[in-house]
């Protein structure tokens, strides 16, 4: 019953094993002759500025609310998908997949626009 | 049941639990979030193994990769990611708390242990020839967009809905 | 078949999450025990779906949508409160109380 996951099985242990050997290996072969400006944490060869525990803005937090939202849209549209584009087979009709489909979108779409409209998409 | 499957089941409700018991106990809220994610994926194991695969996927896809990421955000955004101050309550409180939810337990193992009653139960194997039959996905999708039509509509009214409030709470000057 | 176990996990799963929310009192952790709690329900919906049909694992499709909107929503909530009052600590959100 389990056989179609050995795939899945050896991906995990291959990728677990890859990860652990490459921090073993760079800690072990590595050459370690470490001066204070080497141990400075990189950021992109600028100094560092300030702490890395600063507050993140409230404008992160409404592009990953709205990737949510839209996620599950594609959640819905992922199986009407399948049945729409594969093999038809008992069930519901082409034209009404397609409306009820339409209706779900355009429905969405009204909250798109409302977003666009209130520029909770611009950066400033 | 082979017992390969029954090992695999319960190192994964094993993983499960003990994601859930630390998510609740540790004091970073940073933590709480990160064990949470170790539960969810478990849960997608677990899934699998009941013979839904797709739903499996999807709670990759939608709680451990979109729904956690928004939690970590507001974390890191309201800057809790230090361990601050326990938040746990006191022994009272733990007291109450453990009371309160040893008896729900007891009465969800009273209600559960019986399982469904075997008129409402179809004979064995009948969803699995259902999801040989039309496939993984497509034996969820057909019921989906047939006979929960409305459901499936209003869903987009909820989405709908929680855009405007969040778009709204989260742009104004408070 | 895995049913009884499944329904077992799903029963300690939402224990856990209840005893999250009586126990802890910062705002985002309760509500991820909130989650925690919805996670079990599904895990339920999808053990019965084995014996009592399809219609178990199509419930938790809109569990997943409730979930989502619920997130964006009460986490706005609590972006608000945040930054109304400078905490999330439930202790000092309690302008209801008489």
């Amino acid at each position: 019953m389990l056989q179609p996951y050995i795939p899945v099985l050896l991906l995990i242990l291959f990728v677990a094993a890859n990860a652990v050997m490459m921090i073993v290996v760079s800690h072990y072969a590595a050459p370690r002759r470490p001066t204070p400006l080497k141990d400075a944490p990189y950021e992109s060869g600028m100094p560092p500025l300030g702490s890395a525990r600063e507050r993140f803005s409230v404008k992160f937090y409404l592009v990953a609310m709205l990737f949510i939202v839209f996620d599950i849209e594609t959640v819905f549209l992922f199986p009407w998908g399948t049945i729409f584009f594969g093999d038809a087979g008992a069930g519901p009709g082409m034209g009404f997949l397609l409306v009820e489909m339409l209706v779900f979108m355009v429905i969405l779409a009204v909250g798109y626009v409302y977003v666009w409209k209130r520029r909770a998409l611009e950066w400033d | 049941m082979p017992p390969l499957t029954l090992t695999v089941f319960w190192a994964l409700a094993g993983m499960a639990i003990t994601g859930a018991t630390l998510c609740i106990t540790r004091r970073s809220p940073l933590a709480s979030a990160l064990w949470l994610v170790v539960t969810l994926f478990a849960l997608a194991g677990l899934f699998v193994l009941l013979d839904a695969q797709f739903i499996g996927v999807l709670q990759v896809l939608v709680y451990a990769g979109a729904i956690m990421v928004l939690f970590l955000f507001v974390i890191m955004l309201l800057n809790l990611g230090r361990p601050g101050p326990s938040d746990l309550k006191g022994p009272v409180g733990g007291a109450v708390a453990a009371l309160l939810a040893g008896t729900l337990l007891l009465q969800l193992g009273g209600v559960g242990s019986s399982g469904p009653p075997d008129v409402i139960r179809m004979p064995e194997g009948t969803v699995a020839a259902l999801q040989r039959e039309q496939g993984m996905v497509g034996a969820v999708a057909r019921p989906l967009f047939d006979t929960y039509l409305i459901p499936f509509e209003i869903t987009s009214i909820l989405l709908l809905a929680a855009i405007v409030g969040a778009v709204v709470l989260a742009k104004r000057k408070l | 078949m895995l049913l009884g176990p499944a329904l077992a996990v799903s029963a300690i799963l939402f224990t856990l999450g209840v005893a999250g929310v009586l126990l802890r009192r910062n705002a985002i952790v309760i509500f991820m025990c909130v989650e925690l709690m919805l996670n079990a329900v599904n895990l339920t919906f999808v053990a019965l779906a084995q014996q009592l049909g399809i219609s178990g694992q199509i419930f938790v499709f809109f569990v997943m949508a409730v979930a989502a909107a619920e997130a964006a929503v009460g986490l706005a909530i609590i972006l608000a409160i945040f930054r109304h009052k400078e905490t999330v600590d439930l202790r000092n959100i309690n302008l209801l109380k008489g």
